[in-house]
């Protein structure tokens, strides 16, 4: 079973993939507020990815 | 914003077929995580021949053993402060909450990352949603924010739905009761014994809340929330409708809700547990209609994975059909009826508190009572309910000689002593109540073990 994703919809899990790209690649270059503002923000996304079926996994390592 | 009647409108009307097909896709990941990242799963999974590939229906969640509190407990004594249950580090959580610990028995310990806090409140959404509350709604919480997790998650919904909530912790319940007035707040959460308990104090201060904004009440905690008469009068003395909820602790969130529709039972948020219902004493899967327990698994909280978790609450299950919402989520009729555990037996017959409530709450007269159970003369069990009716007015000695007969009528002929105390007297509660007393000697006349 897959989710067919309209545009929306896959415009936010790009957000979601780069997001957590940015933490895994470049973590440890960003800022405090820049590191933890994006956690918070995966974390929320995250909700949207598992909302709409995409297995996202888990993303503890990251931070979240 | 688009309008729904669903947070999660794909989820929420999905046919049958493809929400099952969901769960296992699901519970063949929290599986495969949890057998990765906790030992003392995967050494259950093993035991019981179980991996996540060999996992392809419904029918092979039943080969995985059932998780019981006792053993959670045990486990964190043996490794204490948080047991064996935990597949992250605790460094990498954000919140630590326990049971509130009404059992009298040690609290359960739990952790949660950003993600699954974000999750929790995400379940909340799911009901706050569903129950009609809406960005434009003022929300006061009516809950002692402290480490028991109560209504935590609730708070964060409200926010993330972009409600304006108002945190009503720490303060005495004539202040509660003049905020949610004086601000205008149109949904209160509190557990049902609170939500009476503030309509009580209105009264006394001469506030109208019948004619105040409140126009949802979100109760959580009690079973009581949808017990019908206790339902009703809550409704009758906040005019406003009241919607039920039930979570754990031991999920960190809510796991069932009421829609607006009010079908007299809570929908299970099935895309994210599976719920199954078991006979407590043979384990057999009980049908649709008929009482059994809930057993949980959860596929959100990854921290802490709960897999097929004994909860040792009764439920009756019915097809989402059922309600005319247009959810395909199947139904707990007349919500969470009560605990395993809290069954009496009382020369010979099963008292369950919520049954006895349900009669009670029947008589507006009464305000406050208690369920007492005391030994007469070192042997005999005795059981007696203890009201309070504010009313001067009210005819009292009809309401005990009413009551005790319906009680004895609905208890296979049991007798109940019924008896009016003076106002003010019986314990009064923010949270869980805890209205039985049990004072004998020797509990019950088989099956229960003496108490010391």
């Amino acid at each position: 079973m897959t989710t067919e994703l309209n545009e929306a919809q896959r415009t936010l899990m790009d957000c979601y993939r780069n997001l957590a790209l940015v933490l895994e690649k470049h973590g440890d270059q960003l800022a405090p507020f820049e590191e933890r503002n994006a956690i918070k923000a995966l974390g929320a996304l995250w909700q949207i990815a598992n909302g709409l079926d995409q297995d996202p996994g888990q993303v503890y390592e990251l931070g979240a | 914003m688009a309008e729904s009647p669903y947070w999660n409108p794909r989820h929420e009307t999905m046919p049958r077929e493809d929400l099952e097909a969901l769960q296992v896709r699901k519970l063949k990941h929290l599986v495969e995580w949890a057998d990765a990242n906790v030992p003392w799963h995967a050494k259950r999974l093993r035991d019981a021949g179980v991996t996540a590939d060999s996992i392809g229906s419904l029918e092979d969640l039943r080969r995985i053993p059932y998780m019981t509190r006792d053993e959670w407990m045990a486990g964190q004594e043996e490794n204490p402060p948080y047991g064996n249950v935990l597949a992250q580090p605790p460094e990498r959580a954000i919140r630590y909450h326990m049971t509130s610990g009404t059992t009298g028995k040690t609290p359960i310990r739990v952790l949660d990352s950003m993600k699954d806090w974000e999750w929790i409140s995400e379940m909340w959404c799911y009901g706050l949603w569903g129950f009609g509350v809406r960005p434009a709604d003022i929300m006061f919480v009516a809950f002692g924010y402290a480490t028991f997790i109560g209504f935590w998650g609730l708070h964060y919904a409200g926010e993330k739905m972009g409600c304006l909530v108002l945190p009503g912790g720490a303060v005495p319940t004539e202040a509660r009761v003049r905020q949610i007035v004086d601000l205008g707040a149109t949904v209160v959460a509190s557990t049902p014994t609170y939500a009476l308990r503030m309509a009580q104090e209105a009264r006394s201060l001469g506030l109208d809340l019948a004619g105040s904004a409140v126009e949802r009440l979100i109760l959580s905690g009690e079973p009581a929330g949808s017990i019908p008469a206790t339902k009703k009068l809550i409704e009758e003395q906040w005019g406003a409708k009241a919607g039920d909820t039930a979570g754990m602790t031991e999920l960190g969130t809510i796991m069932v809700f009421e829609c607006e529709e009010q079908p007299g039972g809570t929908h299970i948020i099935e895309d994210h547990y599976i719920e199954e219902v078991v006979d407590p004493e043979t384990d057999r899967p009980v049908p649709y209609g008929e009482q059994g327990e809930r057993v949980v698994t959860s596929f959100g909280r990854g921290f802490v994975p709960v897999i097929r978790y004994r909860t040792r609450d009764f439920v009756v299950r019915a097809p989402g059909t059922s309600c005319s919402c247009g959810r395909t989520f199947d139904i707990y009729e007349g919500g969470i009826r009560g605990r395993v555990d809290d069954m009496k037996l009382v020369r010979g017959t099963n008292v369950y508190p919520r049954a006895v409530e349900a009669i009670i709450r029947e008589f507006p007269e009464v305000d406050e009572f208690q369920i007492h159970l005391f030994t007469e003369e070192g042997i005999r069990d005795e059981i007696e309910v203890l009201i309070e009716i504010p009313d001067a007015s009210a005819d009292a000695d009809r309401v005990v000689r009413d009551l005790g007969k319906q009680l004895a009528e609905a208890h296979e002929g049991l007798r109940f002593g019924v008896r009016q105390v003076e106002l003010e007297t019986l314990p009064r509660f923010e949270l869980k109540a805890k209205r039985v007393q049990d004072d004998r000697i020797v509990i019950g006349t088989e099956g229960e073990a003496r108490q010391t």
